[in-house]
């Protein structure tokens, strides 16, 4: 094992040492941070676990049972939070529909971030060539409207899930690529890193063992403050129609429905619109204690 | 140093507030004294344009129409009824002779004569216009003036469906055009009708004024504001707000904000178009008859009228309605039967297992789509929805190959009263918006298109429908309905054809 | 200096043409708007036939060539589906995006410069816990759905202001209220860990040392130190701002570049989307030399940094 070999392990180590540090500081210290944490698992739970937790088919409909409020019930079947526009039961849609958002925001938050990084990183290291064609990529990534890719994206592969989650690291890597470039140029000059190339460590070895660990603090806090926004994104491309397909329930979905009902059936709107606000609180307070742990500001 | 920094922050944060306040200001200055004079009519979004040979979507329509007179109209009955053309008569089976009404003005003041009208004709075939309609006159070889006021038509061959074609032809004044050319014509348009076009802000609004001058039913309104609202919910609370006086594009669900409003209303009135769903026979697994059959069988149409669309539409069984030529009462169709549905689905063994791609476009109610989901789904059928934007959405249905979807939904929008154009395009084998291949009604079709005697293709339009039923080519659904919010004391009758004559418009004594 | 940015420049030009090259050939990918034109149940012929009054049947390339040619003499085309020239179209939606992307930057720097203060300053009290939430509830709120409760607030239930479009002058609050909410949360965000950063340092101890009120303190010293990061996201906000806000100018009928850009794309009017995306591009690279010009002038130390790309 090299000295260059060693200093990496070291490197996440220090990350290692940081989570155990943090995951005490959350359990012993920082009670503040339950609630959050708490919502956060208990979405998860409602995602992993929703065809045993939903109270009801979500897709059932029921024409004559339409915009119930909550706490009704139609033939027998009592719905907690009511039915929405097609007498489908909200309590159950909520269930699946954290499925879908989180998914979403989790699956796309992953892809950009590993692309954005990625280039980010060898574009900082490489230098020359490589560095202005990712750096004007990014320029040119940045300045097309999200709009726009989202409906080409449509129009070529079609409509779903996993085109969602495409058409959001296609309009998110940009970020993740400027933050990894910055942190990376700014360590660029650390002796370790001279010390590696001096010894003839690849590129690839570089990236992974030297520079990553350093830089991954600031690309988590970058991650989870995208997470919140995936999630909203994902209901404004629902807004414009060019979500999740229906049936299947997504909470950005649910609420852009709810929207036409504000003034005659609030329910519709009103569960999804409260548990998007729990996530994106829950998921920006627990990124800013992150930020304040690894000491770490993004510009 | 310091002092002087916080200084110039200071000096840029108040331009900056006064910046936006200027502009809120300059704003002001368009703000309107709420009188009764002044109607507020809120459309989906602004006219494409105003030249009315060039496009003629609602939003465009709505407006142009009042600024121009056409050849016909139809009248609140749905009647054909001449407008500039006081008579016509047949010269032979292929040539007409139409008699243009006399003292008619532009706005102007330059006489209206049958070379305008004829110019109007022939502008619309002009290849250097460019005009998307030249398909709906591609049936009239020519147009000519004779003398002042006589024009003379001549037809490729009998053409039955000429006068609902000229019901949406504009005349314009052929001086003006020529003189400005087409740009200028666009942003200042100029005709004879009821409204004088004020001006056009775009992305904004169009305004609109009377023309006290007009030689026929002059407008209620001194001014009328068509404006450009997409969202739905915010063009009822506009409507709520008092901020407008009538508001288009409404839903079901969305007027129950209306209910029991004092001082609003809802209008509403049967259109000539049919939902359906379109099951592509060219495709497997709905080439096999039963398959389609099941489909129709599993559609409860009753539940999506009742159900959905709080009865603001009609059940259909044909594509056509009552309002238009060609429809038939007691086409025997294929009535919702879930059990015959599931049997048939059963039947049809493995072919019926493969999901099925349905299509549609966000412009389309997505619950009727869910509805119609769910309820094949019940036959055993797997079907998926697959939205995409409208261009995306029409080159899919237009297309014939392997990827095109299975099922799309369909509103169809001829804004005419023959069932020619319906049929026609949905059904022939040579139109690329049928996926039908039927020599039999590809023969029918043809005959019922060159055919001038009424009852002759009366019969054959129904055996159509007959046709269409007892194979399940098509599944009608039910005759959509527009909705339009108002103010209360906004006296309007609503048309089938949308359309929106201002000087058919009123206050309540 | 100068030579970086001239250097800056020319990449960033280079960056813009790369970007429109490659919209005019992905967006060709996604159809075309004779569909759209052309009335339901047109014949291929009628289709064929507009496609060609239209220029739409040249090869793509050609069509690029004649773009670029047409660029060069500094002429956007005529709108496929308006019929008129792209610039008659693209100039009246400026002064409301201007407009708006003020009024929100207002808002959001009004609301979250002293929130984000309270928060640092007061951290760990109630106060700085409501305000915390109310900043995430602002955040987590899509536009659409903040608008039209605002506009059932605001201008149904309350009649105080406009539910929608430019009328008048209180048009604008509402849309930039709705917007302004979004960019306000980070605005706090990067206000509360700047403050917190000056907090420890020994000119705050010294001035409360002295007395001074917090308020004083915040004013005079914190903001000031900490304006940088403020600027920056300042640029950053503005840039996306200026972009269009697609969905809150849907929700108010608010006649800016948002909406044209929507209704350009779903209309597949190539032209008016190669416009706007080259206006947007260019707003981006001035923006983003105007940012560097700031850094470089409120704290000189910064020329050295990022005399990298």
């Amino acid at each position: 094992m090299t000295e260059a070999g060693n200093r990496a392990h070291s490197g996440w180590r220090a990350i290692a040492r940081r989570a155990r540090a943090f995951a005490r500081g959350a359990g012993a210290v920082d009670r503040s941070l339950w609630p959050f944490l708490f919502i956060i698992s208990l979405f998860a739970l409602m995602a992993l676990l929703s065809p045993w937790i939903a109270p009801a088919d979500p897709l059932r409909q029921n024409l004559l049972g339409r915009l119930a409020p909550p706490l009704s019930e139609i033939r027998g079947v009592f719905h907690l939070l009511g039915t929405d526009e097609l007498g489908r039961d909200i309590a159950s849609r909520i269930v699946y529909g954290a499925r879908v958002s989180l998914a979403v925001a989790f699956l796309s938050v992953l892809l950009s971030g590993a692309a954005g990084a990625t280039l980010g990183m060898l574009a900082a290291y490489r230098r020359g060539l490589i560095e202005t064609l990712v750096m004007r990529l990014v320029d040119v990534f940045l300045s097309i409207p999200a709009i726009l890719l989202a409906i080409i994206t449509v129009a070529v592969l079609g409509p779903g899930l996993w085109n969602v989650v495409l058409v959001l690291a296609l309009t998110r890597w940009p970020r993740y690529a400027r933050v990894a470039y910055g942190q990376t140029l700014s360590i660029a000059g650390r002796p370790f890193l001279q010390y590696a190339d001096y010894v003839g460590a690849s590129t690839r070895r570089q990236i992974l063992v030297h520079i990553l660990p350093n830089i991954v603090g600031a690309l988590i806090v970058v991650a989870t403050l995208e997470f919140g926004l995936m999630v909203l994104f994902e209901a404004g491309l629902s807004f414009l129609g060019l979500g999740v397909q229906p049936p299947t329930p997504s909470w950005g979905g649910m609420l852009s429905v709810g929207k036409d009902y504000v003034a005659s059936a609030w329910w519709l709107a009103a569960a999804p619109g409260l548990c998007l606000f729990l996530l994106v609180l829950a998921v920006n307070v627990v990124g800013d204690r992150l930020s304040d742990q690894f000491e770490l500001r993004v510009r | 140093m310091k002092q002087q920094e916080v200084r110039l922050s200071r000096l840029a944060l108040v331009v900056w507030v006064g910046a936006v306040a200027a502009f809120a200001g300059a704003l002001a200055d368009t703000a309107h004294a709420d009188v009764k004079d002044r109607l507020v009519i809120d459309l989906a979004g602004e006219p494409s344009s105003l030249d009315p040979h060039m496009q003629w979507n609602p939003d465009s329509y709505y407006v142009y129409r009042n600024i121009f007179d056409n050849l016909y109209t139809r009248d609140d009955n749905g009647e054909i009824r001449g407008v500039l053309v006081e008579d016509h008569a047949y010269l032979d089976e292929t040539r007409i002779l139409l008699t243009i009404r006399e003292g008619v003005r532009f706005h102007d003041g330059t006489p209206l004569t049958a070379e305008d009208a004829a110019y109007s004709i022939r502008r619309i075939f002009d290849p250097a216009l460019g005009s998307p309609q030249t398909g709906q006159f591609n049936k009239i070889v020519d147009a000519r003036a004779v003398d002042r006021n006589h024009v003379e038509l001549t037809t490729d061959g009998p053409y039955p469906a000429l006068f609902d074609q000229l019901v949406k032809l504009s005349v314009v004044p052929m001086h003006y055009v020529e003189a400005v050319g087409g740009d200028a014509f666009n942003r200042q348009p100029m005709g004879s009708g009821p409204y004088r076009f004020m001006r056009w802000r775009r992305g904004v609004d169009v305004t609109l004024t009377r023309n006290s001058d007009y030689w026929g039913d002059i407008g209620g309104f001194e001014t009328v504001v068509f404006r450009a609202v997409p969202d739905m919910s915010t063009r009822v609370a506009n409507l709520r707000s008092g901020a407008s006086d009538l508001v288009v594009g409404l839903n079901a669900d969305i007027v129950r904000q209306l209910h029991g409003r004092s001082g609003l209303k809802i209008l509403t009135v049967n259109t000539t178009r049919v939902a359906y769903l379109r099951l592509n026979t060219l495709r497997p697994p709905l080439d096999d008859s039963r398959i389609r059959r099941a489909i129709a069988h599993a559609v409860d149409k009753e539940a999506i009228v009742a159900g959905l669309l709080d009865s603001y539409a009609e059940p259909s069984d044909v594509m056509v309605t009552p309002e238009q030529f060609g429809w038939a009462r007691d086409v025997p169709a294929p009535a919702y039967d879930p059990g015959q549905a599931r049997a048939l689905v059963k039947a049809a063994g493995g072919a019926a297992k493969r999901p099925l791609v349905f299509a549609t476009a966000p412009v389309f109610d997505a619950r009727i789509v869910q509805a119609l989901q769910q309820m094949l789904s019940d036959a055993g059928l797997d079907v998926r929805i697959e939205t995409t934007d409208m261009a995306n959405y029409l080159a899919r249905v237009r297309d014939r190959g392997a990827q095109a979807p299975h099922l799309n939904f369909g509103r169809w929008s001829c804004a005419c009263r023959d069932a020619d154009n319906v049929l026609y395009p949905l059904l022939h084998s040579s139109s690329e918006w049928s996926a039908v291949l039927d020599g039999d009604l590809d023969a029918a079709l043809e005959t019922a298109r060159g055919t001038l005697d009424a009852d002759r293709r009366l019969r054959l339009y129904s055996e159509i429908h007959r046709r269409v039923a007892a194979e399940s080519l098509l599944v009608p659904l039910y005759q959509t309905s527009v909705i339009y919010g108002a103010r209360a004391d906004l006296e309007w009758r609503p048309t089938p054809d949308e359309s929106m004559f201002l000087n058919r418009m009123g206050w309540a004594p | 200096m100068p030579g970086f940015f001239i250097k800056r420049l020319l990449h960033s030009l280079i960056a813009l043409f790369g970007t429109v090259t490659l919209v005019f050939f992905v967006q060709r990918l996604a159809g075309d708007p004779t569909l759209l034109l052309a009335p339901e149940g047109a014949t291929a012929e009628d289709i064929e036939r507009l496609r060609s009054a239209l220029g739409l049947d040249r090869s793509v390339l050609v069509q690029y060539l004649d773009y670029l040619s047409s660029l060069a003499r500094f002429d956007f085309g005529r709108s496929l589906a308006q019929q008129v020239p792209v610039s008659e179209i693209l100039l009246p939606p400026q002064p409301y995006t201007l407009a708006l992307a003020g009024g929100a930057l207002l808002v959001a720097l009004c609301l979250g410069l002293p929130v984000g203060g309270v928060i640092a300053l007061r951290a760990g009290s109630a106060t700085a816990k409501l305000l915390t939430g109310l900043v995430l509830a602002g955040q987590s709120m899509p536009t659409f759905w903040s608008g039209i409760l605002l506009i059932l607030l605001f201008a149904v239930t309350l009649g105080w202001l406009p539910s929608s479009g430019a009328e008048t002058a209180t048009s604008i609050i509402l849309p930039a209220l709705s917007l302004g909410f979004l960019s306000m949360a980070t605005f706090a965000r990067v206000t509360r860990n700047a403050v917190l950063n000056e907090l420890g340092k020994a000119y705050v101890r010294t001035a409360r040392s002295k007395g001074l009120s917090e308020w004083l303190i915040f004013r005079r010293h914190l903001l000031r130190n900490s304006a940088i990061p403020i600027v920056t996201i300042a640029a950053i906000e503005l840039a996306n701002l200026l972009a269009g806000a697609v969905i809150v100018e849907t929700v108010f009928a608010w006649p800016g570049l948002g909406q044209l850009t929507v209704q350009a794309i779903n209309a597949r009017d190539f032209p008016v989307v190669q416009a706007v995306v080259l206006l947007g591009g260019a707003v981006a690279i001035a923006l983003n030399l105007i940012a560097d010009l700031l850094y470089s002038s409120i704290d000189p130390r910064i020329r050295i940094q990022r005399a990298a790309p």
